[in-house]
């Protein structure tokens, strides 16, 4: 369904990203796992058409997306959830959902969407009036999540949903992401920080390391969590695998 | 022998992008001389001017990557500064009530007066600095754009010490092109001096990247602030120059006019070297004579053709917006003179520009 | 007390005009990062949108002389063709380019429409007698107001309002808010910045019409600088109001309104002159001491 091909980013001197590819086919959940500054964001961000690349190609169901506007991107239905969410703290809850939901053309669908999305996320229909800025970072990740939903996506990026969440609350996002896959047959691709989440909840795993793309594996074949701790943290510093991993 | 061409070599090489400038400054006098056109001189003149207020302003907003919308003030400072002390003292007793003695009863020669311009510009630019420097990027800018207004609005009002929105009069217009062409000169030196010490290294380092230039320690605030102290006091020197061209002083000279034809001079040329700075300032000037000819009026083929006036300055705007969209590294690219000489080592300025990151946070195109 | 009330009044309707323009300024600025030194500029040009354009001394009226009806949208046309025309020629070519660079680009723009002005209109003030019923004035109790104000404040407001209910009600309205606020995060999610940035043009545009109608009714002059003094304050404003908030722009407005007034009123005689002086000081120190603006906590944060 979304195919990288590779993909090289530079900002300035500075090669953010180099020859990466990935690919993510209909109904699957993959997970990008890697070191702060691997260039995760980078790639999400750069998949989205939010910054261009100076190579590579990038498609979706087989049309070219790469170079495109982000707007033409979201239209042809992938969406991000970006890394720190950023919800619109000055519109309200429901501004922000429909926000997402406005290329829909008639109110009924956009009303069934805002219902769809209420009924996956009940603490946003309670606080569907408030200032989204007044939401706790929990409902934030939700809210972007909710309206992410909006746009009515095939395949949704998603950029760090753990950040700076509790883990409790973390594992309530991945719940919902989790019903959402099942329920609405939702492509999903995450970007997680802790492998050890990644190896439970994904099909399969990429490892991103200094811009490069280091392990590429089925979930299932590397549950022991060895080869994903080298790929993640290079070959010479294994003995801190232990320490750093949780 | 071979020891004195070696030294002589080392020099060159040391010093090849000052002198060349200076001999390029000179060249034009020169010539200008032989040509020998009445208006020239004054042209000129005010032409070497410029090229000591433009390389003011580089030295800020070369070095720093931060655009400076209000060292016309610390020219207008300077300016009025060496017009306390250069005025005739009766004048200033019957005008300048509010001055103290030692401006109000004595005159000083035009070095002293411009010394005084100089400092009076490093001075005021230390301390606004002090303000500005706390601020990143656009936030900067505006501040240095709310300072020009002040400074315009303070010295058009202050009538006892600047005779207000009426002329200060009675400056003895002494200077020509060859004392302009020296205080050029001097300018061209001292900027290139501070560009190639540790601190203007420093702060053209985080100009680039300036996480990395905070993580290893760089203090960007002092560097800054030393900058745009040296940079106020080079301005404020043009200004006391200026005053000794014109001999008469308006505070409506020193305002959005000038800045504009001053930025667009840096812009054009190349705000990322110190000769993309003079280059900017002999293209500009070259583009304005011409225009201006073509608005008294030319005879091409016996058909007369004469702009409206105002073509000069429209001009001038479109060609500002036509660098900045297709070069907006300017003419020079943040390139030095190319030396004769090979490079020493890795001497060489990187390419600069009006940085598209705001403290080192990359902002990506949007498109 | 009335002359208190009088400078309340003065302050309301110096601060309406500010506002208007801050408005216009500081959409822009949500959208493009974009401090748009034209504004003043678009301000003047649509004040001589109202005379034939002829370097004669005195000022032949033709669209000023129309009824009001026809008058208003006419300048309003005016002025949103020059924004978007800038918009194409001199800011699209220049989308991703730094906040500094846009700031030169505007200056050079600015610059050229002044003096384009001047190639076509001739350098000399012309005189315009625009409405002149609103030069008369009303006498409410020991009040005396001039119409002009009444009329300045409540154009204002019903503007306010007006784009209170686009901005709060419709879609384009919201989809505007979400990109002022994070343009690139909007377009993720699928607004498009062509519909947007224009948008922000014609509103902008029309913002600066209106602003100069009010302005030629009050001084009867058109020069070739006349919106740039409006403009400083105005970009001031938005400053104080916090730049990318529109109502902190409308607050910064009618704050630097008020400042103006209350200085020349209650300033010692010495020191009244130097009322810009202390009003653009006032800025410095906000942008020193609150550099998001007295009213949001979001924008020009210094992030080492």
């Amino acid at each position: 369904m979304l195919k990288v091909e590779g993909l090289e980013v530079r900002y300035g001197r500075l090669t953010a990203l180099r020859g990466v590819s990935l690919h993510v086919e209909r109904g699957e959940t993959v997970c990008l796992i890697g070191p702060n500054g691997a260039g995760k964001s980078t790639l999400f961000a750069c998949i989205a058409g939010g910054v261009s690349a100076t190579h590579g190609s990038v498609t979706l169901d087989g049309k070219r997306i790469a170079g495109r506007r982000p707007e033409q991107i979201a239209r042809s239905g992938l969406s991000l959830v970006p890394e720190g969410r950023n919800i619109f703290k000055t519109l309200t809850v429901e501004e922000n959902l429909r926000l997402g939901a406005f290329m829909a053309k008639d109110r009924e669908s956009i009303q069934a969407r805002l219902d769809e999305v209420m009924a996956h996320f009940p603490r946003l229909a309670e606080r569907f009036r408030s200032s989204a800025g007044s939401l706790s970072g929990g409902e934030q990740q939700m809210l972007a999540i909710g309206r992410a939903l909006m746009t009515g996506p095939r395949i949704m990026l998603v950029d760090e949903p753990s950040l700076g969440l509790a883990p409790k609350i973390v594992d309530q996002v991945y719940e919902i992401l989790m019903s959402l896959r099942d329920e609405k047959a939702l492509t999903l691709l995450i970007n997680e920080q802790s492998s050890k989440r990644a190896l439970r909840h994904a099909n399969r795993i990429y490892v991103l390391r200094s811009g490069e793309m280091r392990l590429e594996g089925r979930a299932e074949d590397l549950q022991d969590g060895e080869a994903v701790m080298r790929a993640y943290f290079g070959f010479d510093e294994r003995r801190e695998v232990g320490e750093a991993a949780q | 022998m071979s020891d004195a061409r070696s030294a002589a070599v080392a020099f060159l090489r040391a010093a090849w992008t000052p002198a060349a400038l200076v001999a390029a400054l000179l060249a034009v006098v020169v010539v200008a001389s032989a040509l020998g056109a009445e208006g020239g001189q004054v042209a000129i003149t005010e032409m070497l001017i410029r090229v000591v207020v433009v390389i003011g302003i580089y030295v800020f907003a070369g070095n720093s990557g931060i655009l400076s919308f209000g060292h016309i003030g610390f020219m207008c400072i300077g300016a009025y500064a060496a017009g306390w002390a250069a005025c005739d003292p009766e004048w200033k007793g019957l005008m300048l009530t509010g001055l103290p003695a030692f401006l109000a009863e004595h005159r000083y020669p035009m070095p002293v007066a411009v010394l005084g311009s100089a400092a009076l510009g490093g001075v005021a630019a230390t301390l606004f600095g002090m303000a500005i420097t706390r601020l990143s990027g656009i936030a900067a800018s505006i501040a240095t754009f709310a300072f020009l207004v002040i400074v315009n609005s303070v010295y058009a009002n202050w009538d006892t010490v600047t005779a207000g929105t009426s002329s200060m009069v009675g400056i003895p217009a002494v200077v020509g092109p060859w004392t302009s062409l020296l205080f050029a000169a001097i300018a061209i030196v001292v900027a290139y001096l501070f560009q190639i010490s540790g601190y203007g290294l420093m702060l053209r380092a985080s100009r680039d990247d300036a996480v990395a230039a905070a993580s290893s320690g760089v203090d960007i605030r002092r560097l800054r602030l030393i900058a745009f102290g040296v940079s106020g006091a080079i301005v404020g020197a043009a200004g006391g120059v200026y005053a000794h061209f014109l001999g008469i002083l308006t505070t409506d000279t020193f305002y959005l006019d000038l800045t504009f034809i001053t930025i667009a001079m840096l812009i054009i040329g190349g705000i990322g070297s110190l000769t993309g700075a003079v280059v900017g300032v002999l293209f500009i000037t070259l583009v304005i004579e011409v225009l201006r000819a073509l608005e008294a009026g030319v005879t091409i083929g016996g058909a007369a053709i004469a702009l409206p006036h105002g073509a000069q300055e429209v001009g001038l705007g479109v060609l500002m917006a036509l660098v900045l969209i297709f070069r907006p590294q300017g003419i020079m690219g943040g390139q030095e003179v190319p030396s004769p000489f090979p490079p020493a080592g890795s001497g060489r300025l990187r390419a600069g520009r009006i940085p598209e990151s705001e403290n080192g946070k990359f902002v990506e195109p949007v498109r | 007390m009335i002359t208190f009330l009088q400078n309340v009044l003065d302050a309301l309707s110096l601060g309406s005009l500010y506002a208007l323009t801050a408005l216009g300024i500081g959409l822009i600025f949500g959208v493009l990062k974009l401090i748009n030194f034209a504004h003043g500029d678009f301000i003047t040009f649509g004040a001589y949108a109202l005379i034939i354009p002829s370097s004669a001394d005195v000022a032949q009226v033709l669209v000023g002389g129309w009824s009001w009806e026809l008058l208003i949208p006419t300048v309003c046309i005016a002025v949103i063709a020059i924004a978007l025309a800038s918009d194409y020629l001199v800011f699209r070519p220049l989308r991703g380019a730094s906040p500094p660079t846009l700031m030169a680009a505007s200056f050079a723009l600015s610059y050229v429409i002044q003096n384009a002005i001047m190639v076509i209109y001739g350098a000399r003030p012309k005189s315009v007698n625009l409405w002149p019923v609103l030069g008369d004035q009303t006498h409410v109790g020991p009040l005396t107001i001039p119409n002009l104000n009444l009329v300045t404040i409540a154009v204002t407001l019903a503007l306010m309002v007006g784009m209170t209910i686009v901005l709060r009600r419709t879609s384009v309205g919201i989809q505007m808010r979400a990109a002022a606020e994070d343009f690139r995060m909007a377009r993720y999610l699928g607004v498009r910045a062509d519909l947007v940035i224009g948008l922000a043009f014609v509103i902008s545009g029309a913002l600066a019409a209106v602003a100069a109608l009010l302005l030629v009714a009050q001084t009867g002059s058109l020069t070739q600088t006349m919106g740039q003094p409006i403009a400083l304050f105005a970009f001031i404003a938005t400053v104080v109001g916090g730049m990318g908030s529109l109502a902190g722009a409308v607050v910064g407005g009618f704050v630097i309104g008020a400042i103006v007034i209350m200085f020349q009123a209650y300033l010692p005689p010495d020191l009244r002159a130097f009322r810009d002086a202390f009003a653009f000081a006032f800025v410095i120190l906000v942008l020193v001491a609150k550099p998001s603006g007295l009213l949001r906590a979001k924008g020009l944060v210094e992030r080492v």
